[in-house]
């Protein structure tokens, strides 16, 4: 029974962390980022099996995190109202070609970012986009004009 | 103006409007998990040891042990015994607080004898001369799934007649 509840509410942790850091952070992948998914991948498992080196922990484990993971994609699916909540909603970070400061300001982007990311997408300049848009999976979208 | 995209409504996505409360909400949150970790710092989920003593005129009691302990933790629990007088055979009884839902891999020194008394464990520890320390090191590990809060006592004995006792409580959590 214990492995099943730890293994809940550390799903819910990290959903909840996950939401509250900021896309920002969970876009990115750099060789530091790629390193504390694997440690936190660690950490939870520790948290969750503790001393059970069974497989039958480990099915529980996985088959609670699977079962939360299908349920919060339900959820989401179905409930209009919980999607912001779950998965967030996009944000405008361009119009016209004119950066719009607030949002980038709540998001923690520069301008500097914003253009390095316009690059990778074969945009020279930020004045060739009509849209960019920060999307719920932190990546950005950008719309030439 | 550029038309927008699909399903992109300018007043929620661009603008914000009724969206400033969530990043009130987030920094609310991050501030909680801010507080849990500073809380962390500070002891409050262990394993730090405190020290409890009680004394007499017979003789006085240190217990050094965590108060607060996380589930799977290994910890030490030290008693220390100062005979004011002559013990002729101390023994130290402990309740089933310390024992319930913790593995007991160590005691050093051991003692000379160990028995049950009503549910209780007795140590026999033998002859302190006046003066003079007996210290006990007990080594812990908390069972995985223990979690919960209990209270730790501990009787000082000298040939059957209780000289002074001590309670503590103990938290685990998960």
């Amino acid at each position: 029974m214990d492995i099943v509840i730890r293994a809940a509410v550390l799903f819910l942790f990290v959903l909840l962390v996950t939401r509250i850091v900021g896309r920002r952070e969970l876009s990115s992948m750099e060789p530091f980022d790629l390193i504390l998914l694997v440690v936190l991948g660690d950490l939870i498992q520790q948290g969750v099996t503790q001393d059970d080196y069974s497989m039958t922990g480990a099915m529980l484990a996985v088959g609670t995190f699977g079962l939360l993971a299908v349920g919060i994609s339900f959820l989401s699916f179905r409930v209009r109202r919980a999607r912001p909540v779950l998965e967030g909603e996009p944000i405008v970070l361009v119009q016209d070609g004119s950066p719009i400061e607030a949002n980038l300001h709540r998001e923690r982007f520069t301008l500097e970012e914003l253009a390095a990311e316009a690059r990778q997408q074969q945009i020279a300049s930020l004045e060739d986009v009509r849209w960019a848009i920060l999307e719920t999976n932190g990546s950005i979208s950008f719309i030439p004009k | 103006m550029a038309e927008k995209p699909d399903l992109i409504v300018l007043g929620r996505h661009r603008d914000l409007d009724g969206r400033t409360k969530e990043a009130w909400v987030r920094r609310a949150l991050l501030l909680a998990i801010g507080a849990f970790v500073f809380a962390g710092l500070l002891n409050v989920f262990g394993q730090r040891a405190t020290s409890s003593r009680a004394a007499t005129s017979d003789a006085s009691l240190e217990v050094r042990a965590p108060s607060n302990l996380r589930g799977g933790l290994l910890f030490q629990v030290r008693f220390t015994i100062q005979a004011h007088r002559e013990l002729e055979n101390a023994t130290l009884v402990l309740g089933r607080g310390w024992l319930e839902g913790m593995q007991l891999n160590t005691m050093e020194p051991a003692p000379i004898g160990e028995a049950s008394r009503n549910g209780e464990l007795a140590l026999e520890l033998g002859h302190v001369p006046m003066g003079q320390k007996h210290v006990l090191y007990l080594q812990f590990q908390v069972e995985p799934t223990d979690v919960g809060r209990r209270t730790q006592t501990v009787v000082l004995e000298d040939d059957g007649r209780q000289l002074l006792s001590l309670s503590r409580s103990l938290n685990v959590f998960p």
